[in-house]
């Protein structure tokens, strides 16, 4: 499902005192299968255009295309149902939105609630719990006897449970230990690739960004300030210090090693153990000169 | 003077489950910063919540500026600590960002022009004056944390705990509250407790304390800190990026006198390493 966004604006409680346009004038197109990080700073519109994704929020100028569903403030309200078992939002801290008495029937919700038959269910609620890596027999405990990291690995099983084409992430790492963060994107990008599920990630964390998005949109104040791959975006430190955005250590550490020791290692999303080795043969090979 | 002392503690949520701290023993001075770290489930937020009485230890005495909290003076307690919680949804009772920080202020009697003061005080302190009319609600995640630690700077406790405070924030957020430690570092005598995974927070701390299921694991420094990297790792923490690439060139027999926090130490170590190689 190809998504669109047509000079899109929207404003929050429009003609009143506290009228706030929250994004103005996005054009975006993102394709099927791509894996998209989304980043800005703290209000710049993030949530706000994503919540456009699945017609939680409709444009108040423009219109967002996705797929063959077309959203515009002038569309008669639609039955979007069909859009929003397609395009799964998992929004911040997913798990305060727990409630059920087992895991088991917490990841049955949503696809009970869009009409799922039950045998297909069971299957579904199996298959997700092994995708978000718990074992089955969390199935029967409460979801709020478990971990924090736990509980939201639960949560996202029910996002994934409804088998959606688009899957958005909305700060997804927030709050998690460091290793639980690590463990969590993998377990994203894995999906992303098994499935060729579009993934659109929020993310204040550039190193995630850098390591996982094939494209990242930067937004400034509701527009859309920079787009293009990771290596192209983060090249541009002055204009990303402008927004308060930072470069992930990784390239400030490689750049500075360069011009320290007239090095020209890149950045090819290599593995610590791989860019030690690059920098010893560095080191090797200037020895011979 | 000690700020903070816990003395044999042993604490548990219910009956039922095992004990989050176990024969717990520790001691904060007066004017330290102190990073706790470990991973989820460590103990470590509790720790927090036993210091301003919100949990109450099932043996064993807690002490703050060397009184003993009871039920009877839990609440003058509470008037020395101010506490900052990771999610800050649940701080909030004011209808302005000016009410809110107000309000524990008013609950102290503060005079009314003292009050103001100290509202705009804080609210610079975090970068968000011009929010002072604004609905909190209204805010984003990053903006409502802001306003939470500005509320409790308000107050000018002696002791300032911060429960992953940071972790919400978004870079630039995270760079002020950071500064604004830092300010209150220098300037206070205020005795400061982060919990936390932020490397960066870690850095500030004069002292660095591990804590592993109930116990305090390792009791450090921060340049020491990464030396034990063998036992953080042990315990499922991760290690920064550029200690692990110092680690790997470790293999290569590059030395590392000191682990580095970040690139500039990295490189700066590197040059060093590589002469003497």
């Amino acid at each position: 499902m190809d998504i669109q966004f047509k000079q899109v604006s929207y404003t929050y409680q429009p003609h009143t005192p506290f009228a706030y346009q929250a994004i103005r004038n996005i054009n975006l197109s993102i394709s099927s299968g791509e894996y998209i990080a989304i980043v800005g700073h703290t209000g710049s519109g993030k949530s706000t255009l994503l919540q456009h994704i699945n017609g939680l929020l409709l444009p108040t100028d423009g219109e967002v295309q996705i797929g063959e569903y077309i959203l515009s403030s002038n569309n008669k309200r639609q039955d979007l149902r069909k859009l929003r078992e397609k395009v799964g939002i998992v929004f911040q801290y997913p798990e305060h939105q727990l409630f059920e008495e087992t895991v088991e029937k917490d990841i049955s919700f949503g696809p009970h609630n869009f009409g799922i038959p039950k045998d297909e269910i069971s299957k579904r609620v199996l298959s997700s719990i092994e995708k978000v890596e718990l074992q089955t027999n969390f199935l029967e405990k409460s979801p709020f006897e478990l971990s924090g990291g736990q509980m939201r690995r639960v949560a996202i099983a029910g996002v994934l449970a409804m088998e959606p084409e688009v899957l958005i992430l909305d700060e997804p790492t927030a709050g998690l230990d460091p290793k639980g963060q690590i463990d969590i994107m993998k377990m994203f990008y894995q999906l992303h690739q098994s499935k060729q599920m579009t993934t659109i990630l929020v993310t204040h964390q550039m190193d995630h960004a850098l390591k996982y998005a094939d494209r990242i949109i930067v937004l400034a104040n509701g527009e859309v300030y920079m787009e293009g791959n990771p290596e192209e975006i983060f090249s541009k430190t002055n204009q990303l210090q402008e927004v308060n955005l930072d470069v992930p250590e990784i390239l400030t550490l490689i750049q500075d090693f360069n011009q320290r020791f007239n090095g020209t290692i890149r950045y090819q999303r290599q593995s610590i153990a791989e860019l030690a080795k690059e920098i010893v043969e560095h080191f090797r090979e200037n020895k011979r000169l | 003077m000690s700020a903070i002392e816990f003395r044999e503690v042993f604490f548990r949520y219910n009956e039922e489950s095992p004990f989050v701290l176990k024969n717990f023993n520790l001691t904060i001075e007066q004017g330290q910063t102190v990073a706790v770290l470990g991973h989820n489930g460590s103990g470590k937020s509790t720790v927090s919540k036993l210091v301003n009485g919100l949990l109450t230890p099932q043996s064993g005495e807690i002490l703050v500026n060397d009184t003993k909290i009871r039920t009877s003076n839990v609440w003058e307690i509470r008037k020395n600590v101010g506490m900052v919680f990771q999610n800050p949804e649940n701080q909030f009772v004011g209808t302005t960002v000016r009410d809110d920080v107000a309000f524990g202020l008013e609950n102290r009697g503060i005079p009314r022009d003292e009050m103001e003061q100290r509202i705009k005080q804080s609210l610079m302190n975090v970068g968000m004056e011009q929010y002072m009319d604004h609905e909190p609600h209204h805010l984003s995640g990053g903006q409502k944390q802001r306003i939470a630690i500005a509320s409790v700077m308000a107050i000018k406790p002696e002791i300032l705990l911060l429960d992953e405070a940071t972790s919400m924030l978004d870079p630039k957020g995270r760079k002020e509250i950071l500064a604004t430690i830092q300010t209150l570092k220098k300037h206070g005598k205020m005795t400061m407790v982060m919990i936390t995974h932020d490397l960066n927070e870690i850095v500030l701390a004069d002292r660095i304390i591990v804590m592993n299921k109930g116990n305090i694991y390792l009791d450090t420094t921060k340049e020491l800190l990464f030396t034990h990297h063998k036992k953080l790792e042990s315990i499922g923490l991760t290690l920064p990026f550029t200690v692990e690439l110092a680690l790997e060139l470790e293999k290569y027999d590059y030395q590392f006198a000191l682990y580095p926090l970040n690139y500039k130490e990295f490189n700066k170590e590197l040059w060093t390493s590589n002469l003497n190689k």
